[in-house]
């Protein structure tokens, strides 16, 4: 399953695997079960380097290649998919930008604290007016001196609950259209920074999806990410590695369906054989293989292509589309495998089909997928 | 291990081998095949990997990791530079295959004394794969260094280091002379968590040394299968036979019914 992997690649996964088995896997149902951020856990995955898998060494990063960052996505959501989805947000569209867009004195004055996992990251797009339409989001950042009042309502934000550092797209220009949206660092902390109540999802349960509110809140112009108008630009190019990284997660949770199946058809027995010994199990447990063979494949390449410093928008949107539509079929069959254990939480079956089903909805969702993937191929 | 540590800081270069090796974990069909995806790092070398890593941190010197074994095993050493160590030899060579604990032992010992100078060298207690624990002790005796097996912690003083090790009930401690020998007991300390950075350096800067036979100065009738007075005639999995016996009775007869059967096993006083 590895022959795309370098050793090094293999040895991540490797160390990543046993770390997650040992510290993850006893608490993972508790997790989800008391919608609890492990922060204990967080703390180790931090000086790790969970939190800063590409960022370069004397950012406090561990200076890895694009397919380290999703083969560690993939391990930890293979346990934890509310934590995968953590790291993948945290690394790919909020470390990632930082390191792609910040200035230097920005680099040195955020992206340690992020790579140590010290300070764990938000990515603030999601409005309730504004999701798959992200230019017609309403929050306004109005300059004021050497600073920027804004002001925004943003909802679905992976990490919010704990997040100390946001990148909040808001509107500097409100007569500009798409080219009046910027990003600005916006740390919690800061006068009329709201963390509003945590969701109550039906899956990613481990992971403190919040809304978070600004208030009339002041920040420095210095925080502001690449230039006035570059919002969208920053964050189309987030987005493209952030897909990755929820490919990855889905691949990681599709691969868990899977080898729960493979355990559980091995140890079930009815008409006195195991149940892997019927040919209908067989097809489905062969189907589940080769799709989730199939996804691994796409997000491993999206990962060459970046590493390889290639154009893999495209890539990186066909991982995302397949692996997440796959992972709802696989992480399904998994349930009919099971059958009605499947549908118990007793089976972490059912807490990976919950967790499965979002992965079609954001970093965009499959239409939004489709949408990108046909622009490249209609050459628009 | 003795966190605790007291003592001056010393200024001299201090070099620890650990002896580690690659073991198989999976051999589908019966056939052993050694891949880094069928073997691992022995578990039973880390805590004598981690015991040379806190020394270093608490009184300087270097860590050298040497493995005997063919070139697919490196990913061991590589794993050993992740979690820390200064250098990394693999000892490889098409004579060494075959060997049986005294001939590995042997071609450990050509090694280690390659790498000399050297003040301490460090075992695991046994290999998860063959589980013989003869590796350490033969190879400290075919070098004349003194030996102590399955030590629980290690603080060093001077050119002597306190040694401590449990055995039937009873808390043993040494003073060994330098340079010298330990196996380490598997629950002496816990090892690191080998970190990205760490990965990206073992396979960014770092680099697997390799030695053969001709830079040991043995012969091939002293290594590999040529060497080895032992040899293994079939290997196959060993069925362990299971019954699974309701006791009758009250919770408190089937309480006394077991504890009976168990003195009766010798499993319980």
């Amino acid at each position: 399953m590895d022959t795309l992997l370098s050793e090094k690649n293999r040895a991540v996964r490797r160390s990543v695997r046993a770390f997650c088995e040992r510290e993850l896997l006893p608490i993972a149902k508790d997790l989800d079960q008391e919608t609890r951020f492990p922060w204990e856990v967080v703390e180790k995955m931090g000086k790790l380097g969970y939190f800063g898998i590409e960022a370069p060494k004397e950012l406090g990063g561990a200076g890895m290649d694009p397919l380290s960052y999703v083969v560690v996505i993939e391990e930890i959501s293979r346990i934890c998919a509310g934590l995968g989805l953590c790291t993948s947000v945290h690394n790919g569209v909020v470390v990632h930008p930082l390191l792609t867009f910040g200035s230097e004195e920005q680099k040195q004055r955020w992206v340690p604290a992020l790579a140590r996992g010290e300070k764990i990251g938000a990515f603030c797009l999601t409005e309730p007016n504004a999701g798959s339409d992200a230019a017609s989001i309403e929050a306004t950042a109005a300059r004021d001196g050497d600073h920027y009042v804004i002001n925004a309502n943003k909802v679905f934000v992976t990490n919010g609950g704990v997040a100390d550092i946001c990148l909040v797209f808001s509107r500097t220009d409100p007569k500009a259209g798409s080219r009046g949206i910027s990003v600005i660092i916006v740390e919690r902390g800061t006068p009329g920074f709201v963390v509003g109540n945590l969701e109550d999802l039906s899956g990613m349960r481990a992971n403190p999806v919040s809304s978070i509110r600004l208030y009339d809140c002041r920040v420095p112009s210095g925080n502001l990410l690449g230039g006035e108008g570059m919002g969208l630009r920053i964050g189309l190019a987030g987005l493209d590695t952030g897909r990755m990284g929820i490919a990855a997660q889905a691949l990681g949770i599709a691969q868990a369906a899977l080898e729960e199946s493979v355990r559980y058809a091995k140890q079930r027995r009815q008409f006195k054989v195991p149940i892997a010994n019927h040919q209908a199990i067989q097809m489905t447990i062969a189907d589940m293989a080769t799709q989730v063979e199939a996804a691994r494949l796409m997000v491993y390449r999206a990962a060459l292509l970046r590493k390889a410093g290639k154009p893999f928008t495209q890539a990186s949107a066909m991982a995302k589309l397949y692996a997440s539509e796959i992972c709802s079929k696989v992480t399904d069959m998994a349930i009919q495998i099971h059958g009605g254990y499947g549908y118990s939480k007793s089976y972490p079956v059912e807490r990976l089909h919950r967790d499965a089903r979002v992965t079609r909805l954001y970093e965009g969702t499959s239409e939004i997928q489709r949408i990108v993937i046909a622009r490249g191929v209609l050459g628009e | 291990m003795n966190e605790g540590g007291g003592g001056p800081k010393l200024e001299m270069a201090f070099h620890t081998i650990v002896c580690i090796k690659s073991v198989i974990t999976r051999a589908p069909m019966g056939r052993t095949v050694r891949t880094m995806d069928s073997s691992e790092l022995n578990p039973y070398d880390k805590p004598a990997l981690e015991t040379a890593l806190r020394l270093r941190e608490e009184y300087g010197g270097t860590v050298t990791a040497l493995s005997m074994g063919p070139e697919t095993c490196a990913f061991a050493l590589h794993e050993a530079m992740a979690m820390g160590v200064d250098r990394s030899v693999l000892v490889c060579d098409i004579s060494f295959a075959g060997a049986d604990t005294l001939a590995t032992s042997n071609t450990l010992a050509a090694a280690i004394s390659k790498a000399a100078p050297f003040d301490l060298v460090l075992f695991g207690v046994r290999s998860a794969d063959s589980d013989t624990g003869q590796v350490g002790p033969q190879t400290a005796v075919l070098l004349g260094l003194p030996l102590v097996t399955g030590a629980r912690s290690v603080l060093r003083q001077g050119d002597v280091l306190q040694v401590e090790r449990v055995a039937d009930g009873f808390v043993e401690n040494f003073a060994m002379s330098l340079p010298g020998a330990l196996t380490i007991h598997p629950a002496a300390i816990r090892p690191r968590d080998v970190a990205l950075g760490g990965i990206e350096r073992a396979f960014g800067q770092q680099t697997v040394e390799e030695w053969r036979m001709q830079d040991l100065g043995l012969s091939s009738n002293s290594v590999g299968e040529a060497g080895s007075p032992t040899k293994v005639l079939s290997l196959s999995t060993a069925k362990k036979e299971r019954k699974c016996e309701f006791l009758p009775g009250s919770p408190k007869q089937q309480a006394e019914a077991l504890m009976r059967r168990l003195r009766e096993l010798g499993w319980t006083g």
